[in-house]
């Protein structure tokens, strides 16, 4: 029984982890669009160098040649908002500049100005020193803000002389910021994605509930499941979108709109339920998911140490699964009640009446979800 | 605890047939059987793709009837699928030679097929599977080819039933050549490729089990399938359809002639 609680969980976790897949890749499509990500950073950019309107030193910086590069078009800075609000609008700016790029072109800009294009061809200075940056840094006639003067000096003072060093201290205060720039967007993702998880469970039907009692019912849809997490789990990274979504439809799980799944009165509440509980799970990522199934299936292979073939009887299940919907059991148990006594006489009378043929099925097996076969082929 | 029907899967095997256990099919059934007095064949009127998507319905019944539906279930590429060993619900009321308690004294055969015109003729390799897996039963038992009767020949009233759609006289003549050993022998699948490409080794037929680089090289060829040196039910999968557009078995066996319409796809 242990076992078929645990393939339970693990089916939940493969279909969590799948839609969470598709939720991400939802995300990742609105963030190409938006880039929120750049935005962010824009704003952390303006608020380091205490350039409020993004037409000063955060201007200069952007526009600076080693920058300019890693985005299409001019610099325009973005309306400044009062919070670092989920769908902030980052188009034409960059998503990620490497701490090493924002260091040297600051550093350049404070030795030979934010003079760029035409202008740029009479630089002044010879090469640049801890002296001669110093020297320039204290001069009032710099065009550089308090803040920024302020970083940098410090930079210089604790580099003992050491340009290298000097940039490397930059680049550590640069990464502090990063930090904050991901902790906006890791936020702001999170609120995206919840809202991505209700729109595509809505849309799909994704009911946590009916889907587990599918997989509480269904020995094959268990075992699919429980084949697909061994293929998820096996290549050691997480699938992507495409791969998702095969595993999705191969699963043939109970989603999806059609007539007769319609609720019908209460059974909205749980389908409502059943929608959120998917919802939530989706939020919480695939990477997270990803992770609880790795450990799950490490947990399996320890109470099922060997993979058994399918026709040896597992330890833990003395009994053959009993069908849940089982109006008459022939086979009973061993005190059976009066009432079940007479249902299996019932049935051992009608048993020869009974035969199959020729009716509407009500479930079909696919391919991936038959048994393994031998034989039939020389050794 | 096991039926008595556990016999039925060495049985098969040696009669050169692809056999798959579902699981704990020795313990399930309706109660044991009784004296088998012959083999019932039928087909299940499923849906028309896959191999046996009848497979789940026959083990566990449908609503109003519980499963097993049949002993063996014949998937559409020669397969038997092992259901149960005890009783199943499969005969209904009817005669055949004398023998009035269908459940109890037949071992039910459902083959998959439509048994509608969408799915005529039956596929050789299903069929000739038919023949030769009725033949092994009945010979272990030892009893003649005509112990072996269709549904609709065994159903009462007359007419209650249509299956199985082929000629039952002919089917029963070919079993009846395969028990006085006149018949061909099976023709197995070869464990390897007769010959190789230049400088290759010839490749090993491949299966569902199987594990290690050449299944990643075929799961390369296949596409749309994970790499990952596992021979699993996906890939199994995956193989049927494969052949299935190059026209060969869908058995998700990879023997030489999979492996040739692979390569020859793959250029």
């Amino acid at each position: 029984m242990s076992l078929q609680s645990l393939d339970l969980a693990i089916g939940m976790i493969v279909v969590f982890l799948l839609v969470s897949t598709l939720c991400s890749a939802v995300r990742e499509a609105i963030e190409a669009v938006l880039k929120t990500r750049a935005a962010y950073l824009e704003r952390a950019i303006r608020e380091m160098l205490d350039d409020k309107d993004g037409d000063g030193l955060a201007k200069t910086l952007f526009e600076h040649p080693l920058l300019s590069g890693l985005f299409l078009g001019d610099y325009k800075p973005k309306e400044e908002k009062k919070v670092a609000w989920v769908l902030a609008n980052g188009r034409g700016l960059p998503s990620y500049i490497p701490a090493s790029t924002f260091a040297k072109a600051l550093l350049d800009i404070a030795a030979r100005g934010a003079a760029i294009g035409k202008a740029a061809n009479q630089l002044n200075g010879g090469p640049i020193t801890i002296e001669s940056l110093r020297a320039r840094l204290l001069n009032p006639q710099t065009p550089i803000s308090a803040r920024a003067r302020r970083v940098l000096l410090h930079a210089l003072d604790t580099a003992r002389g050491d340009l290298d060093q000097a940039k490397k201290n930059l680049e550590d205060w640069f990464n502090d910021s990063m930090d904050r720039v991901s902790g906006w967007y890791k936020r702001s993702t999170q609120w995206i994605v919840f809202v991505i998880a209700v729109v595509v469970t809505v849309m799909g039907n994704i009911d946590s509930i009916a889907i587990a009692k599918h997989f509480y019912r269904d020995d094959a849809a268990r075992q699919a499941a429980v084949i697909s997490a061994e293929s998820i789990v096996k290549p050691g990274k997480a699938p992507n979108k495409e791969e998702a979504r095969q595993i999705l439809k191969q699963l043939e799980l109970p989603i999806g709109w059609t007539k007769p799944t319609l609720p019908q009165g209460a059974e909205w509440y749980n389908r409502v339920l059943g929608w959120l509980l998917t919802a939530f799970a989706a939020t919480l990522g695939a990477p997270f998911w990803f992770d609880v199934l790795n450990k799950v299936m490490v947990i399996r292979s320890t109470v099922k140490p060997r993979e058994k073939s399918p026709d040896e009887a597992s330890e833990d299940r003395q009994a053959p699964p009993a069908p849940v919907v089982n109006a008459s059991a022939p086979a009973a148990s061993a005190a059976p009640s009066p009432a079940v006594a007479n249902a299996a006489a019932a049935a051992a009378a009608a048993q020869d009446e009974l035969d199959c043929c020729g009716v509407p099925q009500t479930e079909s097996t696919d391919d991936a979800q038959l048994p393994q076969a031998s034989g039939g082929v020389e050794s | 605890m096991s039926f008595s029907l556990t016999w039925m899967k060495d049985v098969l095997l040696q009669a050169g047939l692809k056999v798959a256990p579902t699981e704990a099919w020795e313990m399930r059934g309706h109660g044991d059987v009784g004296t088998i007095r012959g083999v019932l064949c039928h087909h299940t009127a499923g849906p028309r793709t896959g191999n046996m998507p009848s497979l789940t319905t026959l083990v566990k019944g449908r609503p109003g009837l519980d499963g097993p539906l049949a002993q063996l279930g014949l998937g559409r590429d020669g397969t038997f699928y092992l259901v149960a060993a005890g009783l199943a619900y499969h005969a209904g009321a009817g005669s055949w030679q004398g023998a009035t308690t269908g459940n109890t004294s037949f071992i039910g055969v459902e083959a998959e097929n439509t048994g509608i015109a969408n799915d005529q003729p039956w596929p050789d390799v299903q069929l000739d599977a038919y023949q030769r897996g009725v033949a092994a039963l009945l010979g272990y038992l030892g009893l003649p080819a005509t112990a072996c009767a269709g549904h609709k020949e065994f159903a009462l009233p007359h007419g209650r039933k249509i299956d199985p759609s082929f000629d039952m006289s002919v089917f029963r003549a070919g079993v009846a050549a395969i028990l006085s050993g006149t018949a061909t022998p099976p023709e197995l699948i070869s464990a390897r490729e007769p010959t190789a490409a230049p400088g290759a080794t010839p490749r090993a037929t491949l299966r569902r089990g199987t594990k290690g680089e050449l299944v990643s090289k075929l799961q390369q060829l296949l596409l749309h399938v994970k790499v990952d040196g596992d021979f699993g039910g996906i890939t199994e999968a995956r193989v049927r359809v494969v052949q299935r557009e190059v026209a060969l078995v869908p058995d998700g066996i990879v023997g030489p002639k999979t492996w040739q319409k692979l390569d020859a796809r793959s250029h």
